[in-house]
């Protein structure tokens, strides 16, 4: 039962633990049903809009949807994806098994700069990257002055796409697969090695078999950013199904047109989830429950450690270090050339009000999807988790219109509200803290919630004092998510948000788009700044 | 207990919640306009804050790119809550046309009827030139084209930057179009496809790569340059190009302001384009954004040509509307996706 | 005979097409402990649960004490019933001390009380000074006296244990389940003890209620279930028994190993089962005897023998620690109770008449 239920990616703990399924008395199933499916129903809002644009399509939606040019982007679309997937892994697995199971020096230093990339928007992060590594960057600058380089091999389209997205999504991967690897059971890996296996073959055949579920749904989050980004690809002149939406939207104000290439999109999602769930293996990984959870012992990296620092130095650099010199550089070029800073108090205060209500709104949205999941058996409670992924790769401009339809017509007192913006980026993150609550809930036994029930605590009380304590890691993980991920939100801000309502990310996208690089360099690197703190309290709570 | 602060936490949000969303609520209010602005905060967020000190009216600005705000009045058809929509270009005001009412004509009295609306649902407020800008240190003025065809010849393989999804360069597509006919823009367009052009989202960033050397020389409205020369000072090495030919090319085009049939303050409305059309407002945009002012009298800044200069006069802005048939033709040739 | 703590009636209960509980029905007297016990999947776990409220029955009564707490109409929730239970891995709640845990079930109880409660209960069950342990700081038995003090700590009207003793390893087991026992009686508890284990069952139990699909098939004293089993799966699953085929006869019952003296009311010809224990079984080496021995296991004090029959039928013997036979020895099998062996036919028991 348990692999049919697991949780379509697992954030921070992964290794679940089976939990028997407790169907409860039927009678007082409705009111979590009930709040399931009122999320659920929220979060098919997108779908519903696109359905109906698409009702209204002509002749020439039609001949797009089916046209050669359609065809192609699907191809491309699905090639970065799976590029950038591999590369992620590629990337991340190493680093994880570095930063877990080894004696690298300062391994939680580490752990915690190899995830930061994640906090940088994708729009900011591209437009560094071709800052500073583009033909004529100010990596390029330096070769020519110092080797006499006079050009770079151009990093537009399809190898500046992957590098970028590679560089911005692998941690999700790296994330996952962290927390399995500090669940696995060490007693797997030593009876592989009493068996006669040496560490590498034991690496191959006992860890990266127990790893694949982390990888898979790590995976999946990567691929769906690749899909719904717009900011690096855009950048990249890469084009993804997210720009060519964005290209109906821009010039050609095709609504209709944009809206069936968007049903291809959740098409395109529904494949990959049902990709992730096919991926995961019949067998169960899972340790006992009343078993100790005992630490692996750290394997000596002896004389590899120079190219495993090596290894990690080289990640960090590029995928954090060059982007935030850059934007010191315009900072400090800004400031010498005399430019005063606006104050920013007031958008690091919205930022951070609007991301963490969202952060706590998504986190209390998740428990009912996420509770029916895991502790009611049968197909319909399964069905509120599954749905919150459906809009998941729609890129953020289809959100926004979308909320804008019903909310102008038929929520107009909501419409352009906090609250209204707050749905949108529900919509957007849920299913990162549904992600990671999933992965907690599975680790805590049905029966101590039955324990307080039968010591006479009413079910939600059992579950306030019983199992969400417990589900405090999963919690705070799927939080943290959620809360980088509005932090950065760009296109539903810009037209959801209350008036006079800017962001951190509302402000560096204005300065950008005038080319106020100085301006621009002091929210991005504050954004960057604000988003990493949750980072550091995910991992620096890890059981040490 | 641990949990029973966490509960007392849980209970107490959706109370903050509701207060925010009070707080946040949208409000009528009489002395209040609501501007779905274009034009991005850093350039006209001053001069409308500059409106609101002297008249005493709230403005309440939404802002956001021209396409997606048209897209987002189109969503909210006779709902929304918005007066006026200040938009970068002519596409995205014809876009939302039919949403559109006539302005008064004391105010389409200041403007040259080239840039304004044939019905006058529109009115131009700043004009911009499509320009070249050329890196200064790979090319001297002589080596310049004269004319946008030019660009088509083999010498300029791989080293002009353009921005086939943006609205300025669609709408010096579109007077291709009228000027040249669709034939020979297609041409045009084909022949530049087949010389390895460089695409980009946007102006800034063709300035920018000019600036680095990325290319040699990119296609773009004039006003972008000056941000980087006062950004990163004189020595920034790249300038605008003004195409002596004329033609297409160095179209002018305006940035432009309508009202909404539904906006709730008209008058309110009919006060804030006016100010945007009086000598201090036409005055900050020469002389902050390097625009060229639309009214009589105003000072063009001193870096740009003077706007009758400018060989565009033959091309009325009204006749630029069809952005279909432009986006049709950009994708016939291959160069939108 | 004191009063019902716990009634069941006509109690059904069915997962889709799987009918866990059917028709049952069962009364546990105040202060009676009971040992619920049956193969694994009989149900007996989900008896338990709609004991505790976990669970809704289909159909039928359930009255804990004087209250009515599941008919067709009312359902009392879990947390109304005043059910302690004693899970299989002994759900202590990880962030809460082991006093936390133990006093979980007083939240209504000034906090005095409370503490005074708490330190009564771990005393109780000999875990004093283990108030502000955390419960990863246990061993496995410190857990399930804990989660006893925690079940025993609101005086609940039953306490249900499932499976308590399962986790613990074989020598702790017992010393566990013999202490669990005496601190239960020491309160005069009310209890129910799930197994699937019949010796512990046998221990534990004031009377035995044998379960297999979802039916009682038996509800006895120890005594009675051991050496009266009401039909052949009673029988069988009590263990170390063998069905012997034989055929009634006037003076007795006739079987491959010999004549039983034992008289049927059944006419002559049928076809009866007769229930044998190792310690029915005699044996004795004869060369030419068709029985042959097959295995010794040795028991200590004692050789249990694996003998098999010339129709292939395998019977056990208990034998003392002194006689020694290698594997492969012809022996000559007896039956000699000393009293009448359980006899049944098409399954059920049949009362013997008498034994000489």
């Amino acid at each position: 039962m348990g692999e049919s239920l697991t949780p379509l990616h697992r954030l921070l703990v992964s290794a679940g633990y089976r939990p028997r399924i407790a169907a409860g008395p039927p009678r007082r199933l409705p009111i979590l049903w009930l709040a399931g499916f009122i999320i659920a129903l929220l979060l098919l809002l997108p779908v519903a809009y696109l359905l109906i644009r698409v009702l209204q399509a002509d002749a020439t939606t039609w001949t797009l949807i089916r046209s050669a040019s359609t065809r192609a982007t699907v191809l491309r679309t699905v090639a970065l994806a799976g590029s950038v997937t591999a590369a992620s892994i590629l990337v991340a697995v190493p680093l994880a098994w570095l930063t877990v199971r080894t004696d690298l020096p300062l391994k939680r230093m580490w752990a915690l700069l190899t995830a930061l990339p994640m906090v940088i928007p994708s729009y900011v992060g591209a437009y560094l990257i071709v800052a500073s590594l583009g033909p004529r960057g100010i990596l390029a600058q330096i070769a020519e002055e110092v080797f006499g380089v006079r050009a770079l091999p151009s990093i537009y389209g399809f190898p500046g796409a992957l590098y970028v997205l590679t560089l911005l999504s692998f941690p999700y991967i790296l994330l996952t697969v962290r927390a399995a690897l500090q669940g696995i059971d060490p007693a797997l890996e030593e009876s592989s090695r009493s068996l006669g296996n040496g560490p590498w073959r034991t690496f191959w055949q006992v860890t990266l078999p127990q790893l694949r579920p982390a990888i898979a749904s790590g995976s999946l989050l990567v691929a769906l950013y690749v899909l719904r980004d717009f900011g690096a690809v855009s950048i990249m002149r890469y084009n993804t199904f997210t720009r060519v939406i964005y290209v109906q939207y821009k010039s050609a104000f095709d609504r209709a047109s944009a809206a069936g290439l968007a049903i291809i999109l959740v098409l395109l999602t529904l494949a990959l989830l049902i990709a992730e769930v096919r991926t995961r293996s019949r067998a169960s990984f899972e340790r006992s429950a009343t078993g100790g959870i005992r630490k692996a012992s750290s394997v000596r990296l002896g004389r590899w450690r120079w190219p495993a620092l090596l290894f990690c130095t080289g990640i960090v650099t590029i995928s954090l270090i060059i982007p935030l010199s850059v934007l010191l550089y315009w900072l400090v070029r800004g400031l010498i050339a005399g430019e005063t800073l606006q104050p920013l108090w007031q958008a690091t205060g919205n930022s951070v009000f609007a991301s963490a209500i969202t952060a706590i709104v998504a986190l209390l949205a998740a428990i009912p999807a996420v509770v029916l999941s895991v502790r009611r058996a049968g197909r319909w409670n399964q069905l509120p988790e599954r749905l919150t992924y459906t809009a998941y790769a729609l890129p953020g401009i289809v959100v926004a219109l979308a909320l804008v339809f019903f909310g102008a017509n038929f929520a107009p007192a909501l419409y352009q509200t906090l609250l209204m913006l707050i749905l949108a980026y529900l919509i957007l993150f849920l299913p990162q803290a549904v992600g990671s609550l999933q992965a907690s809930l599975l680790q805590v036994p049905a029966s101590l919630e039955e324990a307080a029930r039968s010591m006479g605590r009413r079910p939600w009380t059992a579950f306030w004092q019983i199992t969400f304590p417990l589900l405090r890691p999963g919690a705070l993980a799927g939080m943290a998510l959620v809360f980088l991920t509005t932090m950065k939100e760009l296109p539903a801000t810009l037209i959801l948000s209350p008036y006079n309502f800017s962001t951190l990310a509302t402000r560096v996208w204005s300065a950008v788009s005038e080319a106020f690089f100085a301006q621009a360099a002091a929210p991005a690197l504050l954004l960057i700044l604000t988003s990493s703190l949750p980072m550091a309290v995910i991992l620096f709570r890890e059981r040490a | 207990m641990a949990f029973k602060r966490v509960s007392t936490l849980i209970f107490l949000l959706p109370l903050t919640i509701s207060a925010c969303g009070i707080r946040f609520s949208s409000e009528q209010d009489a002395d209040r306009l609501v501007v779905y602005s274009g034009r991005s905060e850093s350039l006209v967020g001053p001069i409308i804050e500059q409106f609101e000190d002297t008249s005493g009216i709230r403005v309440d600005v939404r802002w956001g790119d021209t396409p997606e705000l048209a897209a987002t009045l189109l969503e909210e058809g006779a709902n929304s809550p918005a007066d006026v929509f200040f938009a970068q270009d002519p596409g995205g005001l014809g876009a939302v046309i039919d949403m559109l009412q006539p302005l008064p004509d004391e105010i389409l009295d200041q403007v040259d009827v080239r840039f304004q609306d044939p019905h006058g649902r529109w009115v131009g407020i700043s004009g911009r030139a499509r320009t070249l800008v050329y890196n200064t240190s790979s090319l001297s003025q002589g080596d310049l084209p004269t004319d946008i065809w030019e660009l088509t010849a083999p010498r300029w393989d791989g080293r002009v930057g353009w921005a086939p999804t943006n609205a300025s360069f669609q709408t010096m597509v579109t007077a291709m179009r009228t000027v040249w006919g669709q034939e020979d823009t297609l041409r045009w367009l084909m022949a530049m496809q087949a010389n390895h052009p460089i695409a980009y989202e946007k102006n800034t960033p063709i300035v920018a790569a000019v600036g680095a050397g990325e290319v040699d020389l990119g296609l773009v409205n004039h006003y972008y340059l000056y941000r980087f020369l006062q950004e990163e000072g004189e020595g920034f090495p790249a300038r605008n190009y003004f195409l002596q030919g004329g033609g297409p090319g160095s179209l002018v085009m305006v940035a432009g302001a309508g009202i909404l049939d539904t906006a709730s303050n008209p008058e309110l409305a009919e006060q804030f384009i006016d100010f945007l059309l009086s000598r201090v407002a036409q005055q900050y945009f020469a002389t902050q954004t390097y625009e060229y002012p639309l009214v009589d009298g105003v000072v063009t800044a001193r870096e740009l040509p003077p706007l009758a200069e400018l060989n565009a006069a033959e091309i009325d802005l009204a006749d630029l509307a069809d952005l279909q048939g432009t986006v049709a033709l950009l994708r016939e040739a291959g160069v939108l996706p | 005979m004191s009063p019902n703590a716990l009634e069941l009636r006509d109690v059904s209960k069915s997962f889709g097409s799987v009918e866990a509980v059917r028709d049952l029905s069962l009364q546990v007297a105040e202060g009676e402990i009971l040992a619920l016990v049956g193969p694994s999947g009989c149900g007996k776990t989900t008896l338990l649960r709609l004991i505790a409220g976990f669970e809704t029955p289909d159909s039928g009564t359930i009255t804990l004490g004087k209250k009515t707490v599941a008919d067709g109409s009312t359902e009392l929730p879990p947390e109304a019933r005043g059910v302690g239970m004693v899970f299989q891995d002994y759900a202590l709640f990880p962030h809460l001390t082991v006093a936390g845990n133990v006093g979980f079930g007083l939240d209504r109880v000034p906090a005095k009380a409370r503490t005074e409660t708490v330190a009564e209960k771990l005393a109780l069950v000999g875990l004093q000074g283990y108030a502000e342990r955390m419960p990863n700081e246990l061993s496995g038995g410190e857990r399930q006296r804990v989660a006893l003090a925690r079940a025993l700590a609101p005086q609940p009207v039953i306490i249900l244990l499932d499976e308590p003793f399962s986790n613990l390893d074989a020598d702790r087991r017992i010393t566990m389940r013999e202490e669990v026992r005496g601190i239960l009686k020491s309160v005069a508890a009310t209890a129910i003890l799930v197994t699937h284990d019949q010796e512990e069952a046998l221990y534990f139990g004031d009377r035995l209620a044998v379960l297999k699909a979802g039916s009682l098939q038996q509800v006895d004293t120890p005594e009675g279930v051991f050496h009266k089993p009401l039909n052949v799966s009673v029988a069988d699953f009590m263990g170390q028994t063998e069905l012997v085929t034989g055929e009634v006869t006037p003076v007795g019952i006739h079987t491959e190993i010999g004549m039983v003296p034992q008289k049927i009311d059944l006419p002559p010809g049928t076809q009866v089962q007769l229930a044998v224990r190792a310690d029915d079984v005699d044996i004795e080496p004869r060369s030419g005897a068709v029985a042959v021995i097959r295995e010794r296991q040795f028991k200590g004090a004692l050789n249990l023998y694996k003998v098999a029959l010339p129709s292939g039928q395998i019977l056990h013997s208990l034998q003392p620690h002194t006689l020694i036979l290698p594997s492969g020895t012809a022996v000559e099998v007896k039956l000699e109770p000393g009293h009448p062996l359980a006899c049944f036919h098409n399954g059920n028991a049949i009362t013997a008449e008498s034994a000489s």
